[in-house]
């Protein structure tokens, strides 16, 4: 069922790099389209699996996968058609494509069990997804701010200065993303903190398992701290250009680490 | 029909001499409505720029080039000889050549250009407006705007800046987007700081104050710029508000240090410095561009940018030129399979003089007849002729390409002996075929 949106992810991908290099209106124009007829077939997968499962498909890796990468989806098509900006499409396709690998090779829908069967636990998971998806614009526009500033400085004004936005304009985009994000995760943390003091009487053991020292919430809450410290500075201590570049790819690349391998081999109390 | 181009720019005219013969001064429909009532062409369109005045024309001869030629002279109260000489004319398909360079900006001084374009759309529109245009020019300027379009959209022969003070202003917008309100710092009262002085003015920056050793010449250019000057004691203060430094000194010894530049980036929070030094000796230390957050560029830094800009527009210049002639061949194409009229009537003129011809000669064979007898003949005769033109004509006004086109107009002048009908019909083709320099003077 993932397969549609992913074959369209990788064609938007591709397109957007054919823009990025060619830098021709119409194959920038294909490109967006080619994303939002992803998006909207992932919205008919989900919107299928949510019929048939009764619940938002949001346990599991593919689950979460799948939900990210539709949330990063929507939350990139907002920036571009709100900035017409479209030097950011080829990497964020690239990832949404990568990403949408893992639910079409693990497509089952995985039932939820009762402990989970809860609405804060709904809004527990998708403001936390969403937070993540800002961090990954935010992520992708600091990579890109790293490369056009290091153009610049260098003087050699070549492949990125004739193609990126200005650094002014990625600064503030990453900045807004930073902001969202670490809103985002904040509601996400105490939603989940509030839902986890309800099931601490469940005889699950992953119940007994919530609290600060499992590794998931644990980096969770590091990343947190990070993305918060992020924000600050950036308004108290002027920390916004590279320095707020560099914090949103560390932050990022902490979010990965606690996807994957702390998501999947580490953690009692999230291994859903 | 034909089209004809008649016109000087500055690959042909001196700065003078254009200003002479600018159209625009007394406005384009003055100039419009003094070239119809001379009754000089059926469809024109004047084009008027800084760098060239042009008209095109739709005649049936070369004396509407004639025309338009004086009307050049006349128009202005200038000797005819002095314009004369200066004059191109193109016809036809070179005409529409010479256009569509013109739109794409191969033509102009600053190859690549942008602004031409919508010189060339205004100057087309006001005649459109006025109903000076006609089938002809119409199309002929879409496909204009067509070839400009894409080679803008399929090139770069537009991109990048070719003049030091645009460089310095293209990297000023990629390091802070749009310049508004920024704050502008000149070091310096010199001619090249009050040159990007009042290009920097034009994006609309804050309040630009000026620095100088002798605060006269800082107020001078500070009237000239409607910005404030600043005594030299107030240097490091000045610093600390602005986004963008120009130095242009004539210091022999750097004005900007290392030490001073850290001192003003600690309170800025990260806030980017741009600094340019146009000045040689330079004003500015080389290490202050190792700075975080500072961007330093020298005279040097942005002459290289430009020379790279001017290599890779030129580099595109082979593009551009193909997609004009692709859209010339279009255009040609269409204005041919337009042209296969003429021949058509003079088919028909050949056929129909032939059997008046034969109806005069039998005259005397035919004075027996009875009126109504004598018309059923003439009918007869005419549906005749008819008959055997019908297939002709419908096979000739399908064709479109224009290779076709023209050979079976050959083919056709040969065989009917047309070229005598022909005279007022299809020169174009002629024009075509006329290799080599087609300038002339009228």
């Amino acid at each position: 069922m993932h397969l549609l949106p992913l074959l369209l992810y990788a064609a938007a991908a591709a397109a957007y790099a054919a823009h990025f290099a060619r830098r021709d209106p119409r194959t920038g124009r294909l490109a967006t389209a080619t994303l939002g007829a992803g998006v909207l077939a992932h919205t008919f997968v989900i919107g299928m699996q949510t019929m048939a499962a009764g619940d938002l498909p949001l346990v599991g890796t593919s689950g979460a996968i799948s939900a990210f990468v539709w949330l990063l989806g929507l939350a990139y098509l907002y920036i571009e058609l709100t900035s017409d900006e479209r030097a950011l499409g080829a990497p964020v396709a690239a990832l949404l494509a990568l990403l949408e690998i893992i639910p079409a090779l693990d497509p089952a829908v995985q039932p939820r069990p009762p402990l989970l069967q809860s609405p804060l636990f709904t809004i527990h998971i998708l403001s936390v997804l969403f937070g993540y998806a800002s961090f990954a614009l935010a992520f992708v526009l600091g990579v890109t701010y790293v490369l056009l500033f290091k153009e610049i400085k260098a003087k050699q004004l070549g492949f990125f200065y004739a193609r990126l936005p200005s650094l002014q304009i990625l600064d503030v985009m990453n900045g807004r993303a930073v902001t969202v994000g670490w809103i985002c995760l904040t509601l996400g943390v105490v939603v989940g903190g509030v839902w986890a003091a309800q099931v601490q009487s469940s005889p699950d053991p992953r119940a007994q398992a919530m609290s600060i020292a499992d590794p998931k919430i644990l980096v969770a809450v590091v990343s947190w701290a990070l993305y918060a410290f992020a924000v600050v500075a950036r308004r108290t201590a002027g920390w916004s250009g590279r320095r707020a570049a560099y914090l949103s790819t560390v932050g990022f690349l902490i979010i990965l680490l606690n996807f994957v391998p702390v998501g999947l081999f580490l953690t009692k109390s999230h291994n859903f | 029909m034909r089209l004809f181009a008649v016109g000087l720019s500055h690959r042909t005219a001196p700065v003078d001499l254009r200003e002479c013969v600018d159209f625009a001064r007394g406005g384009l429909d003055q100039a419009l409505s003094a070239l119809a009532s001379r009754g000089v062409g059926r469809e024109v369109v004047v084009l008027s720029t800084c760098n060239r005045a042009e008209i095109y024309a739709v005649g049936e001869t070369d004396a509407t080039a004639d025309g338009v030629g004086r009307f050049f002279s006349e128009y202005h109260n200038v000797p005819h000889a002095r314009v004369a000489e200066h004059l191109y004319l193109r016809r036809g398909p070179e005409a529409a050549r010479h256009l569509f360079r013109v739109a794409a900006g191969l033509d102009s001084l600053v190859v690549g250009e942008p602004q031409i374009l919508g010189q060339v759309k205004a100057a087309y529109s006001t005649a459109s407006d006025l109903h000076y245009t006609g089938t002809l020019t119409n199309r002929l300027f879409h496909s204009a705007f067509a070839a400009g379009k894409r080679v803008r959209a399929e090139t770069g022969l537009g991109a990048g800046a070719v003049s030091v003070s645009y460089a310095a202003i293209s990297l000023a917008r990629k390091i802070f987007g749009h310049l508004k309100g920024r704050g502008v710092l000149i070091v310096g009262a010199g001619e090249m700081a009050k040159l990007t002085g009042v290009h920097l003015q034009a994006q609309e920056v804050n309040e630009i104050a000026i620095v100088s050793r002798t605060l006269a010449a800082a107020e001078q250019l500070a009237r000239r710029l409607g910005g404030r000057a600043v005594p030299w004691a107030g240097l490091s203060e000045a610093l600390a508000d602005a986004d963008i430094v120009i130095t242009a000194t004539a210091a022999t010894e750097p004005v900007l240090t290392r030490a001073m530049i850290e001192e003003v980036m600690r309170p800025r929070r990260g806030r980017p410095l741009f600094i340019i030094d146009i000045a040689l000796p330079r004003d500015v230390e080389a290490e202050v561009g190792s700075l975080d957050q500072v961007f330093l560029y020298n005279i040097d830094d942005l002459q290289t940018i430009v020379q790279e800009n001017l290599a890779r527009r030129s580099g595109e210049l082979v593009r551009a030129e193909a997609i004009v002639e692709e859209e010339v061949l279009r255009f040609t194409s269409w204005m041919q399979s337009r042209d296969v009229v003429p021949t058509v009537v003079a088919l028909r003129r050949r056929f129909e003089a032939i059997r008046q011809g034969e109806l005069a000669r039998l005259e005397p064979k035919m004075t027996g007849l009875t009126p109504d007898a004598r018309a059923r003949v003439d009918e007869i005769t005419r549906l005749i002729v008819e008959k055997l033109l019908l297939t002709p004509t419908e096979q000739l006004k399908a064709l479109s390409d224009e290779a076709t086109v023209v050979a079976y107009a050959d083919a056709l002048n040969k065989l009917f002996s047309l070229a005598r009908e022909q005279e007022r019909g299809r020169p174009d083709l002629a024009a075509t075929a006329d290799p080599g320099d087609t300038d002339a003077t009228p």
